[in-house]
């Protein structure tokens, strides 16, 4: 225990280590990992003694690998670049040139870490991020193993931090989780899902429970259905397309991300803010949800589509399958809505609706919580009833914030309604910026906090609730048809029907 | 926006209809009608009426307000002053400002306002302004002081009431009942045990009352780089054997290094002891700590603070004249440093940070009994 932690940061903690980062040359560990890591720093929340080693199998010295994330952090940092604070930083920075399969490679990487240890007296805790292509997880977690790293020292600790895809399917996913659960304590295994590091992620929790205006309402008594859209306006720019082609965006987004995001609205009320007492909530969660398991029932309930060519901000862009490294005759979806049912006593009968799809008119993900119509009776009654119930939508990005929709009477000598809009933001009410997710998960995981981390079971469940959909569209006589719709448009008319059939709509973003 | 005379005064990368004042220290009974800092004087009887005109002249700008603050100045010229400070504080934290100044020893009770709103370009895009209310009274204020306050509060929002100088006798139990958080310098007062009685007897009438010290704020890197020195296992297999604790600090900022010295006592368990040295503290099972308390006019508020093991030392340490702080643990044959910024000194900005913070500051309310116990020392 360390009695000067109290009050100052809420979190456990966090004890110096050593990072070693798998995949040091990519984008990921240049545009996020690295500025996360410098951001902590310059916020002093960083740990005195942390050592960062990039593992990659490009030849480099330390000082092109740390003049690349000098370039790059100067560029995308979220405070900027302080050139005192980089030069101290960036000296525990190194770089380690290794195939990813190769023993010698991870004996030389036990050599190097064993000599950070040696500094401090033999001690020293391990962080391993594996933010490599995913086909190198199981070969880099074996070689871990092989080589030893993966055992801690005494009195110290090994962890590991996996980040997405978490599989491609439930089997794989399954697999992968062995070979992660054969090298790692499950208690020290961190799969990534950087939506849970988001701000407004986090305040979903808050808003529920800190709130009593909420949870009482929080029920299929007064909630009519739930969307959650995830657009994005970009589509295969800059080679996503060989990616994506692989993975669609019923396995990119829905899976982990979306149905994440669902979970923490749904769930029930942890019993303690732990690790496990709120991924206990959340599990049950995907576990309650309506299995999607014959043909029929993806027909009847999931909608997948591409886009054909269209125009975004006036700009002319192509169709999917003209794309570059989309295959012409694709079969991916580069668009999906999902109508879920949540087989709970709080939540039946309350069909939630996801939607996600690439080339939609503008980049925003949010949750919208519909309520039920007030009964019909006194202004329901009026010639035009009311116009729209009540809507809580909780942006999660751009523009975080909430706002609710209430119906209000317009000013006159007449009874004619309109609905207004309460509305929060937080850049106009917190005017200092969120930090990144990434600097809040990877200071989760040094200091063991494992929360806001999905757990084995959370990712196996989702798997298997998604591994039907693909199963009916891929291994099916005659699978679901694949929609279409404009790029630059709010998606297919089969998934405004899907809706319809409920009679709700998407609400217009 | 337009160039309207009702007072919108936008930040630095929008237009502005008023110009604004180089210096900033306009004696209180030279302020004019239409004032550049302050906006346009209004009847203090229709301020809200005022105010709301304001917001009819553009439609483009979003009102907001998170908490109602407060800022009590009796030194000439502080309005003005304080207007400035809310233009920057505002780009951050949305409030309705209320800004007071007094001059009790003129003989006429007088009582004047000015109103007027900082606006800052949120995203780039939306104008987000803020109101502010500015009064001037002179003459014996207790009562219409506190009543003119209580006319123009925001309902439902927290009431944050910046006490600025020396604590006087209007603060009085009936204002300090409806305040959330009363911010305050102690390192401004002549005479610091005095004045926390005032405190203790404000925290009894209220609470519920926060109390937040620019000296306590000051330290703030100083503390959090002890606290993560000491997640560090070395440093923590240190802490039963620590015999020495050195604190350099500035003069005029003895309060500061005071509390700091209170905190440690308090958080490790350390109790009050007399060696021929001076005073010390004790650990838990007796062993003694030696105090070193040093003084440098020419650094910052603390510029040292070293806690000693035989073998093991961790320190942070701010040089004159730097940007950084330095963290340092160090045993045999190992040392390790990072460096972190360094905590702020001006006025907004440290209001800026305790505002960031929020809480309950219970760990301040928790050291003052200690720390009070060392002033008399």
């Amino acid at each position: 225990m360390n009695p000067f932690r109290e009050d100052l940061v809420s979190r456990s903690r966090p004890e110096p280590c050593s990072i070693v980062i798998f995949g040091a040359t990519g984008d990921l560990t240049h545009r996020k990992l690295i500025p996360a890591l410098y951001n902590l720093a310059v916020d002093g929340e960083l740990p005195t003694g942390v050592k960062i080693i990039g593992f990659a199998r490009r030849e480099k010295s330390d000082a092109e690998f740390r003049a690349g994330l000098d370039e790059l952090n100067r560029k995308v940092s979220r405070s900027g670049h302080d050139d005192e604070i980089w030069d101290s930083f960036i000296q525990t920075v190194s770089y380690h040139t290794s195939e990813f399969t190769d023993p010698d490679g991870y004996r030389r990487l036990a050599e190097k870490l064993d000599a950070i240890d040696a500094e401090r007296g033999g001690k020293g805790n391990r962080l391993f991020y594996i933010a490599s292509a995913p086909e190198f997880f199981d070969e880099i977690l074996i070689a871990l193993k092989n080589a030893g790293l993966n055992e801690a020292k005494p009195g110290c600790w090994a962890r590991v931090i996996v980040e997405k895809p978490f599989g491609t399917d439930l089997a794989t996913a399954k697999h992968l989780n062995q070979v992660v659960n054969d090298t790692f304590h499950e208690s020290d295994t961190y799969r990534i899902d950087h939506y849970l590091g988001k701000e407004t992620a986090q305040n979903l929790m808050v808003l529920r429970f800190a709130n009593s205006i909420f949870e009482p309402l929080w029920n299929s008594k007064y909630i009519s259905h739930i969307q959650i859209t995830c657009a994005e306006n970009l589509g295969m720019e800059g080679g996503r397309g060989g990616y994506y082609e692989k993975s669609g965006a019923l396995r990119d987004m829905v899976q982990n991300h979306l149905l994440q995001l669902l979970s923490l609205v749904a769930m029930e009320p942890p019993t303690d803010l732990s690790a496990d007492g709120v991924r206990d909530e959340k599990v049950k969660v995907i576990r309650s949800l309506r299995q999607w398991d014959t043909r029929e029932k993806v027909a009847k309930n999931v909608v997948r589509a591409q886009y054909t060519a269209g125009h975004i901000d006036g700009t002319a862009v192509p169709g999917y399958r003209q794309e570059d490294r989309v295959s012409p005759t694709s079969e991916t979806e580069a668009y999906v809505a999902v109508r879920l049912l949540i087989d709970t006593w709080r939540w039946s009968g309350v069909p939630f609706y996801i939607r996600m799809g690439k080339r939609l008119p503008k980049k925003s993900t949010e949750i919208s919580v519909h309520f039920k119509d007030a009964p019909c009776v006194l202004f329901n009654a009026l010639s035009g009833g009311v116009p729209g119930g009540n809507v809580l939508v909780i942006r999660i990005q751009p523009d975080e914030g909430i706002s609710l929709r209430m119906v209000s009477k317009i000013p006159g000598t007449s009874l004619r309604l309109e609905p207004v809009k309460m509305d929060f933001h937080y850049s106009t009410s917190f005017g200092k910026g969120s930090p990144e997710a990434y600097e809040r998960l990877l200071l989760d995981a040094i200091a063991g906090d494992a929360t806001l981390f999905a757990r084995r079971d959370e990712v196996e469940e989702a798997w298997k609730f998604i591994d039907h959909i693909e199963r009916a569209w891929h291994e099916s006589d005659s699978p679901p048809v694949m929609a279409e719709f404009v790029a630059g448009s709010w998606g297919p008319k089969e998934a405004d029907e899907l809706l319809q059939q409920d009679g709700n709509a998407w609400r217009r973003l | 926006m337009g160039t309207h005379g009702a007072g919108f005064e936008m930040g630095e990368s929008t237009p502005y209809f008023l110009p604004k004042l180089s210096h900033m220290t306009a004696p209180l009974d030279s302020i004019p009608a239409i004032c550049p800092e302050l906006g346009i004087e209004v009847p203090v009887a229709i301020i809200e009426r005022e105010l709301h005109k304001l917001w009819e002249q553009d439609d483009a700008t979003t009102n907001a307000s998170l908490m109602n603050l407060v800022v009590y100045s009796e030194k000439a010229g502080a309005l003005i002053e304080n207007s400035a400070i809310i233009r920057e504080l505002t780009r951050e934290h949305a409030c309705r400002a209320i800004l007071v100044g007094i001059d009790r020893h003129e003989p006429e009770p007088t009582l004047r306002a000015w109103i007027t709103a900082h606006c800052h370009l949120a995203d780039g895009r939306k104008s987000v302004c803020c109101e502010q209310i500015a009064f001037h009274l002179t003459g014996r204020v207790t009562g219409r002081f506190r009543n003119t306050v209580f006319a123009h509060l925001n309902s439902d929002l927290p009431l944050i009431f910046w006490w600025q100088g020396e604590l006087s006798e209007i603060l009085t139990e009936r204002l300090v009942s409806v305040i959330d958080r009363l911010v305050i310098d102690s390192s401004s007062w002549a005479d610091p045990a005095a004045s926390f009685t005032m405190i203790e007897e404000a925290s009894q009438a209220n609470p519920d009352l926060i109390i937040q010290d620019h000296a306590w704020t000051r330290s703030w890197q100083f503390r959090i780089g002890i606290a993560s020195l000491f997640d560090d296992p070395i440093a923590q297999e240190a802490l039963p054997e620590i015999h020495a604790v050195e604190i350099t600090y500035h003069p005029a900022h003895r309060n500061t290094a005071l509390q700091v010295l209170a905190w440690l006592a308090v958080q490790a368990g350390w109790k009050d002891a007399v060696t021929d040295a001076g005073w010390a503290f004790e650990s838990s099972h007796g062993k003694a700590i030696s105090l070193k308390l040093s003084e440098d006019a020419s650094g910052p508020p603390l510029s040292s603070l070293v806690i000693r093991e035989n073998r093991t030392s961790v320190q942070v340490t701010q040089k004159a004249g730097s940007s950084h702080v330095e963290r340092q643990v160090e045993t045999a044959g190992y040392k390790a440093s990072s460096l972190s910024p360094i905590d702020p000194t001006s006025p907004a900005d440290l209001v800026a940070i305790q505002l960031s913070r929020g809480g309950k500051n219970s760990l301040y309310q928790k050291m003052l009994p200690r720390f009070r116990g060392l002033l008399v020392k």
